[in-house]
């Protein structure tokens, strides 16, 4: 479907203007083509949500690149390779692009899977396998990671810190250069502008507030051994599970430097290893929060977990107060705007002109304010109750029609004060009841009772961990040097990838693409363990 | 060379018009007192525009949309899922989409040619699996609609302007061509096509049609049988 018109929309200004969009144009200083043409990459984690859509996009784009090297998990009982060619290949993102190169055979040709595992030693690829490539791959594409936000600690410092030390190994052994995928959010609890250019070895968010105190990584590595013993240790003596107080004690560490969560500070770590290690060539990519495609490879591709996925999918339910900035941007950019954009520093990268940090974020040109996207999610509540044909007609007639309102944290938490109360108050006249005429007439009303609560707590454990990103802070990523690579592009390659969040029609793509598409792709399987586009 | 079919919306494919696309928006603004408010504005307003359309369709059109003066495009777009399945899909008519159908099964390339407001058309061109849309916009200024309407206002000659001028840029061979709309405003729309149908037409366009031998189609009806240009793919 072509809208044909002589107006195209500006997003940043909020009107239309005449006249065709401009043609991009670049200087030519860096040819992404070129740099592809004669390149053999390692890509690291390209079976993740951007992973794969990374992988699809290099492919599609660039048929020129020399060779991929993809490495892969074994999964239980299926091998790194046939999880490579029947589940990623096969994949909703990949497949339309395996299938216009010519299938999974043409693949073969042009690709190599290695099985490996960034948390063993050098990733776990065999010792004859590196000394074959060794001086033979021009970069490692590195975008494994645990994003989970509060894992148990030990799974996240495996990953994103350990797992680390074992790239920068794997990188060096290859002799290579490195471009490492971590995220803004490394920046920690603070407000306002945050530029690319903060020192990254021995940066703590608090720093400004606790100028004496110093952040080591090896002391935080010591402090993480002792953690977990300890903690393994007392399984016996502490009847609290193990799991839960590893997630604690990584969230309680995070808090203390001030960053937002366990994920933020691991990821913040692995950073500063790659800046303390002597000799090695390597860029940073921060992508903000990663949501669903604009176009690449379709409008609404999604299987973010950790996107704003959780949020839009409890707005669907009929959540209505949202404690959200009413001033602030929500860090969000499209999942093939970052492909595109670690492309981009990739192939600076490989000429030679990159720099060190690149934040892919969208506030900084083209900011999508909070409230903006509390109506948005109001509206979808709306749709959803207004035309489903199931459940309570009253309960969905007021979830249609109540607006969605932007709330404070206080206000949330009264509410949330109020629920309870009446929530005990039906358990108590329901407990008495049952007494009264017996469980097999009271039970099933205790039981819708149980449920309603617990999925009432998984509303709230899910909005506060959101709260540092819409309430708590308010962040805008500088995306300087993205753009100025951009720009150093041919007219060619900009003809193939783009870095344009200004032209993000917002209300369009929350609307019709990332609602939709997170209702078609990860709704189905949330709460499922199966996560979503794997095959 | 290529063909198309070009296709006015509003009472040519479904009954709703412009009137009450906006008395939904109306009636669903964000508290019970505004759609109260917005909704008498929209009824009052019904015997002025009565008038004007049938006076002038540009005029008709350009008075019913500052009726959006200061609505704010998210909400505009937000609805509009909403919109049609309350509004706009009871009202399409029981052969607008076989037609639409027989037309692309034919080769036809199948554009949407209104007055209608683009924020409304995307789910009628996703049911209707429009190629092509060419249609009117809002004026915006920091989000807000102004109520106005950007130029050129698609209505009367300009549909036609229009359509010549995607012939040209597409190649599309206009003597091949076919174009469906119910009114007499879009007469110079359907004398720019080799075969230009009556579609459900008012008493002015249907005298048009008789005296021009244009074939007269009843979309409204099951049973109506679409004009012979059309016949041996339906036979298919």
């Amino acid at each position: 479907m072509k809208t044909l018109s002589p107006w195209r929309w500006n997003a940043v200004r909020g009107e239309y203007e005449a006249g065709p969009p401009p043609r991009p144009h670049g200087s030519g200083q860096i040819s992404a083509v070129d740099a592809f043409r004669n390149c053999t990459m390692l890509l690291m984690g390209g079976t993740g949500f951007v992973g794969k859509v990374f992988l699809a996009m290099i492919l599609d784009r660039f048929p020129e690149l020399r060779h991929l090297i993809i490495q892969v998990r074994r999964k239980k009982n299926v091998s790194g390779e046939q999880r490579f060619f029947s589940d990623i290949l096969n994949s909703p993102p990949v497949r339309p692009t395996v299938d216009r190169l010519g299938g999974l055979d043409a693949l073969r040709q042009k690709a190599t899977v290695w099985e490996g595992d960034l948390d063993e030693p050098l990733c776990g690829i065999s010792a004859e396998v590196l000394a074959h490539w060794k001086g033979k791959i021009d970069v490692v594409v590195n975008l494994a990671g645990v994003v989970d936000f509060d894992p148990p600690v030990n799974e996240s410092f495996e990953t994103n810190v350990y797992g680390t030390q074992h790239l920068i190994d794997l990188v060096r052994l290859l002799d290579t250069r490195l471009v490492h995928v971590s995220t803004c959010y490394v920046a920690g609890k603070r407000n306002g502008k945050v530029p690319e250019d903060i020192e990254i070895n021995g940066y703590f968010p608090r720093r400004d507030e606790s100028p004496d105190e110093q952040f080591s990584v090896q002391k935080e590595l010591e402090w993480y051994e002792q953690f977990v013993k300890e903690t393994r240790e007392s399984r016996h003596t502490n009847p609290r599970p193990v799991r839960e107080r590893l997630r604690e004690g990584g969230m309680n560490r995070a808090d203390y430097w001030g960053w937002t969560n366990t994920y933020t500070y691991t990821k913040s770590m692995g950073e500063q290893m790659l800046a303390q290690t002597p000799g090695l060539s390597y860029c940073i990519v921060r992508p903000a929060i990663v949501e669903s495609s604009m176009e690449f490879p379709f409008p609404g591709w999604n299987e973010g977990f950790t996107t704003s996925a959780p949020l839009v999918l409890m707005g669907g339910e009929g959540v209505k107060g949202w404690p959200v900035r009413k001033d602030g941007p929500l860090e969000v950019i499209p999942v093939d705007l970052v492909a595109q954009g670690i492309l981009i520093v990739t192939a600076a990268m490989l000429s030679g002109k990159s720099k060190r940090v690149y934040h892919l974020a969208s506030a900084d040109e083209n900011p999508i304010m909070l409230p903006r996207l509390v109506s948005f999610l109001g509206m979808n509540s709306r749709y959803k109750h207004k035309h489903k044909k199931e459940g309570n007609r009253l309960a969905n007639a007021w979830k249609a029609y109540v607006e969605t309102q932007v709330i404070t944290v206080e206000s949330l938490q009264a509410r949330r004060s109020r629920l309870h109360r009446g929530l005990d108050i039906i358990h108590a006249a329901l407990t008495l009841g049952k007494t009264i005429l017996g469980a097999k007439k009271v039970d099933p009303y205790l039981k819708s009772l149980r449920d309603t609560r617990r999925q009432i707590r998984a509303q709230e454990i899910t909005l506060d961990k959101f709260l540092p990103f819409m309430f708590h802070n308010s962040f805008i990523f500088e995306t300087r040097n993205i753009r100025e690579a951009a720009a150093m592009l041919t007219d060619e390659d900009l003809r193939r990838i783009r870095w344009n969040p200004e032209s993000i029609d917002w209300a369009d793509y929350w609307v019709n693409i990332h609602t939709k598409g997170i209702e078609k792709w990860i709704r189905p399987m949330f709460g499922s363990s199966k996560k979503p586009g794997t095959g | 060379m290529n063909k198309a079919a070009f296709y006015d919306l509003d009472g040519t494919l479904l009954s709703c018009n412009l009137v009450t696309m906006h008395a939904y928006y109306a009636r669903n603004d964000r508290s019970l007192v505004k759609s109260v408010y917005q909704l008498s504005k929209v009824v009052l307003s019904v015997p002025l525009l009565f008038g004007l359309d049938l006076y002038s369709r540009s005029l008709f059109n350009v008075f019913s949309f500052r009726a959006y003066k200061g609505m704010h495009r998210d909400r505009l777009i937000g609805l509009a899922d909403d919109l049609f399945e309350v509004t706009i899909k009871p009202s399409i008519f029981p052969q607008a989409k076989a037609l639409i159908d027989c037309t692309r099964d034919l080769g036809y390339r199948n554009v949407l040619v209104t007055g209608t407001l683009d924020f409304t058309i995307r789910p009628i061109a996703l049911h209707f699996g429009f190629d092509e849309i060419i249609c009117n916009r809002l004026e915006f200024k920091n989000h807000i609609a102004t109520g106005r309407v950007l130029t050129p206002l698609l209505a009367e000659n300009e549909k036609a302007r229009s359509i010549r001028e995607y012939a040209a840029q597409e190649e599309i061979d206009l003597a091949q061509s076919c174009a469906f709309s119910d009114s007499s405003a879009d007469v110079p729309m359907l004398s720019s096509v080799g075969h230009p149908v009556a579609t459900n037409p008012t008493h002015r366009l249907r005298r048009i049609a008789m005296r021009n031998n244009w074939p007269i189609l009843e979309l409204r009806e099951p049973s109506s049988t679409f004009p012979p240009f059309l016949r041996p793919a339906k036979a298919l």
